[in-house]
């Protein structure tokens, strides 16, 4: 006998998110997930932007996620921060961070005073783009030491994301990698999709990502 | 390794759902349906479900079917529908990027299909 369903895999993952994008809307926190694979550049960004947008008198926590260590959490600590770390082998050592996971940590800030927490996911291209994770935006970072083709081989985290950064563009010099190929091939999974370059050990566009965060802020 | 994840869910929503049935038959089949841009490794979504169908009595018997479904765009510019192949998501009638997925995204259980009569 066969019984019809028709449920969402993913129901409760989804379900969280929309709760937490209430409770954000509620204190006006911008909540942006930023995503990637391993070593593109995603904490080095953030230890650039994060005393930026202090000084600017902007309040902003992080939320770490890890498979494993709490090295990255430090990095951001060390730079006065409130930060939360999620290690996710406590949750069987997942990809990427769900909302379950990151409707607690929320909790450890005090959201009426925050005006931005950035969600630095697990490192991974394929995982994280199918989790909600409530956030408001979703950033991807892809550093030119990856290929070109990194678009087409995962559509679906670029198809998720609004803004992109391109980052490590002081070793373009030293590499045959085309950068306007990288963006024609995000322009064929998401045109609408806004692009900077940048590299976290020049500061260039740093500047630009600031913009963006102070363009979002709600 | 995201299979796991979804793994656990389907068995999740298979258990809630086998509860309501209130029935006592085995679940023989578990239609799952993903899109394409889901990226799911079958086999790999297959394993993590077999292992940990073993907990529950209900289902140790059950097969896991994946249906995938193709992508489809709909230009909203000229609403014309296409199916793709290859990641390229911009109308290729009128090169719109207004562009909706209107299959490829999705993941759920369809159906299951249970070896008794239930009330």
């Amino acid at each position: 006998m066969k019984i019809n369903i028709i449920r969402k895999v993913l129901e409760v993952n989804d379900r969280l998110a929309d709760e937490i994008r209430e409770k954000t809307n509620l204190y006006k926190t911008l909540v942006v997930n930023i995503m990637s694979s391993p070593g593109s550049g995603k904490t080095s960004i953030l230890e650039k932007i994060l005393p930026l947008l202090t000084e600017k008198g902007y309040n902003v926590g992080v939320i770490e996620g890890d498979i494993a260590t709490i090295k990255d959490a430090q990095r951001i600590s060390n730079k006065n921060i409130p930060v939360t770390q999620i290690n996710t082998d406590k949750f069987g050592g997942d990809c990427h961070l769900g909302s379950e996971v990151i409707l607690p940590a929320l909790e450890t800030f005090d959201l009426e005073k925050m005006d931005i927490v950035i969600i630095e996911n697990v490192g991974n291209l394929v995982c994280p783009a199918e989790f909600d994770t409530g956030s408001d935006y979703n950033i991807v970072v892809i550093s030119t030491t990856e290929g070109e083709d990194k678009p087409l081989k995962y559509p679906l985290m670029f198809r998720v994301c609004q803004f992109g950064i391109i980052n490590k563009i002081d070793l373009l010099p030293y590499l045959d990698f085309d950068i306007s190929e990288l963006k024609t091939n995000i322009n064929k999974i998401n045109p609408n999709m806004e692009i900077v370059e940048s590299s976290a050990k020049t500061v260039d566009g740093i500047e630009k990502i600031i913009n963006w965060f102070e363009n979002h802020l709600k | 390794m995201h299979e796991l994840s979804i793994a656990n869910n389907i068995v999740t929503i298979v258990e809630e759902e086998y509860k309501k049935l209130d029935c006592n038959g085995m679940v023989q089949k578990v239609y799952f349906n993903t899109g394409r841009m889901n990226a799911i490794i079958p086999d790999s979504l297959k394993f993590g479900f077999n292992t940990i169908k073993q907990n529950k009595v209900f289902l140790k018997e059950a097969e896991l079917i994946i249906i995938e479904s193709p992508i489809i765009l709909k230009c909203k510019k000229c609403n014309i529908e296409k199916e793709i192949d290859e990641p390229f998501f911009i109308c290729e009638k009128c090169g719109s990027t207004n562009i909706e997925v209107i299959s490829g995204m999705e993941m759920y259980i369809d159906s299951i299909e249970v070896d008794d009569n239930c009330n």
